[in-house]
């Protein structure tokens, strides 16, 4: 491949970018005629509302009265609704002002009506994932760090509870975890919390915590290979310096191995990512969650799954970014 | 100043090697030995075992009055007290030279930041690369990584040094300029155990060399006894490979 790419002439290697663009071009077309072959619409401007939208708010009259006076200042009008012994204030935009003084008025009767930016529930969902994601990366850091250094420690209760967890973790599906978080684990814990009177914790808890402690077993097997991948001679020549062996770990091995695991910890994260969107089932409305419940109000499934798949797109792209300025911050010299 | 007792140390894996049987020798304050023998005959295991970088079997290890085999010795406290200089140097590769110089007087000795700077220059200095105290190890010869290796076991101030083949592993016109630092220490008065095949070396610094073949000491004198009329004949079969 290599070879040929380098005996292309500039004409030819113009070409065959031309023919790459012909492809994905060509794909897309296909793909829109097929579409219309079902009578598909597509209507892209449907998808900007379900990150966005203006809300329209009708503030209402909760008394029976007569509207006694109205205070307009430069945007907004003060309504003072006057009724058998009670009063009511309402605020509205003055220039959406419905009711004019001495009308009557009856509960429910619209008095004005405003409209706010609100945020649409693709953007929500996209929110939760993103929050979701960095929580559990951020634990499952902090887990995986843990179990590595535990199954590189030669104290075997240490030892095999590391193994134990790890292959666990790796031997079953992430969506049986999942499972076995919420109604087995959830149920346990919420129910001993509600006979002791206390709150219980929603899904989004459960959730969290079953891609922490999956993220945080590969991360474990990450950390143990990048230390182990460091020469032993850098332990010993800071262990004979009088160092201790966390001061050892801390100062010398973890800083050089952190370089070595930084890619192969991008890549666990971007899953981490992708797995997020198996939470819905557990009724934690995620960017795929939500996505689902948009498509089965506005029946317009293709915009809306592209627009998922192009979303996580733009969250793993970012993470993989940020990973690689990390390493360029790490390189040495 | 050192005494070994009695020591061994046998391997296990991958196959059962006896690396020590009962080794016995004492160092004196400012005495500077080396020891050399044919490989595998337990050199880097004997020096290995003086900061329980190797655990000995059986046997007492004192160093300076303090038996570093008992399980109530701060084994770290020792450590501090015994330089030691690897053949693979074992530098810092994310730290710069004069990091690595400082790096464990700061956590070790726990020296201010002033302190252990002002130190591993004046250290630098004495190993003859002051220049370089900004820059990575891997952008040095071996001869000069070799020497920062020196100036970091020196920073702890130890009472003893260690050398396992520390000019085995450079290139031959880098040899000179480590034992000139090494020669430098022991006029100074520096303990000092070198495992080292550079008989020149022996023959100029040393007080006593001691000969070590498959885990025993077989003999020990001074140079002039053992370049001049080694008694043992496995002594004399090595010299005469060696030479
Ligand atoms: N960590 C270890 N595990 C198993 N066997 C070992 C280990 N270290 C050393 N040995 C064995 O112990 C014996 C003595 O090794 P040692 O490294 O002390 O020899 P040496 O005299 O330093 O040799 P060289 O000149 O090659 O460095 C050798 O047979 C070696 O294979
Ligand atoms: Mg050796």
């Amino acid at each position: 491949m290599a070879r040929v790419s380098q005996q292309m002439t500039r004409g030819a290697y113009a070409l065959w970018v031309m023919v790459f663009f012909l492809i994905v071009f060509g794909v897309v077309a296909a793909l829109y005629y097929t579409t219309r072959k079902v009578d598909y619409v597509w209507r892209w401007y449907r998808v900007p509302q379900y990150f966005l939208y203006k809300e329209k708010v009708e503030v209402r009259a909760e008394i029976q009265g007569r509207v006694q006076e109205i205070l307009r200042s430069e945007e907004n009008a003060l309504i003072r609704v006057q009724g058998d012994g009670e009063t009511g204030q309402y605020t509205v935009p003055a220039k959406d002002l419905r009711v004019d003084v001495g009308d009557a008025v009856y509960p429910g009767d619209v008095l004005g009506v405003f409209q706010r930016w609100k945020v649409g529930i693709l953007m929500q969902g996209l929110w939760l994932t993103l929050k979701v994601s960095l929580i559990s990366i951020l634990l499952g850091i902090g887990i995986g760090l843990i179990a590595g250094l535990a199954r590189i420690s030669s104290n075997p209760a240490l030892k095999w509870s590391a193994v134990t967890y790890v292959e666990i973790i790796r031997g079953s599906p992430l969506l049986v975890q999942i499972f076995i978080w919420y109604f087995v684990l959830g149920t346990v814990i919420n129910t001993l919390l509600a006979k002791n009177g206390m709150e219980q914790l929603p899904p989004i808890w459960y959730g969290v915590a079953s891609l922490a402690f999956f993220c945080g077993a590969y991360v474990a097997e990450i950390v143990r290979a990048g230390i182990q991948s460091i020469h032993r001679g850098q332990m010993e020549a800071a262990r004979s310096l009088g160092m201790s062996y966390p001061q050892a770990m801390r100062h010398v091995i973890l800083p050089q191995a952190l370089r070595r695991i930084l890619p192969p910890l991008a890549g666990q994260f971007i899953s981490l990512i992708k797995d997020s969107s198996l939470l819905g089932i557990i009724a934690i409305r995620e960017l795929t969650k939500a996505t689902r419940e948009v498509v089965t109000t506005s029946l317009q499934p293709f915009e809306l799954w592209f627009m998922c798949a192009l979303l996580y797109l733009v969250l793993t792209f970012g993470l993989s970014m940020f990973v690689q300025y990390l390493e360029r911050r790490t390189a040495v010299s | 100043m050192i005494t070994v007792d009695n020591v061994s140390k046998t391997f296990h894996a991958p196959h059962e090697v006896k690396a020590l049987q009962n080794v016995s020798c004492r160092v004196a304050k400012g005495e500077v030995v080396v020891i050399i023998g044919p490989s595998g005959s337990g050199k880097s295991t004997l020096l290995r075992c003086l900061n329980r970088l190797e655990h000995a079997d059986t046997g007492h290890i004192y160093i300076d009055g303090v038996d570093i085999l008992d399980r109530k010795t701060n084994i770290n406290k020792v450590r501090a007290e015994v330089g030691m200089v690897f053949q693979s140097f074992n530098l810092f590769p994310h730290k710069t030279v004069l990091e690595n110089v400082t790096l464990a007087q700061k956590v070790v000795r726990k020296r201010s930041e002033k302190e252990a700077v002002a130190k591993a220059m004046a250290l630098l200095q004495k190993v003859g690369i002051p220049d370089k105290a900004s820059v990575y190890p891997d952008r040095l010869s071996g001869g000069q990584q070799q020497r920062v290796a020196i100036a970091r076991a020196l920073a702890m101030d130890p009472k003893v040094m260690l050398f396992d083949e520390p000019t085995s592993a450079l290139d031959p016109e880098m040899i000179g300029e480590v034992l000139d630092v090494m020669k430098a220490l022991a006029r100074e008065g520096m303990t000092m155990i070198v495992v080292t095949h550079e008989m020149g070396f022996a023959r100029e610094v040393a007080d006593r060399v001691i000969f070590m073949d498959q885990g025993c000491i077989v003999e020990e004198g001074t140079p002039e006894h053992f370049f001049t009329n080694p008694t043992h004949s496995r002594t004399k079969l090595f010299l005469s490979q060696i030479l």
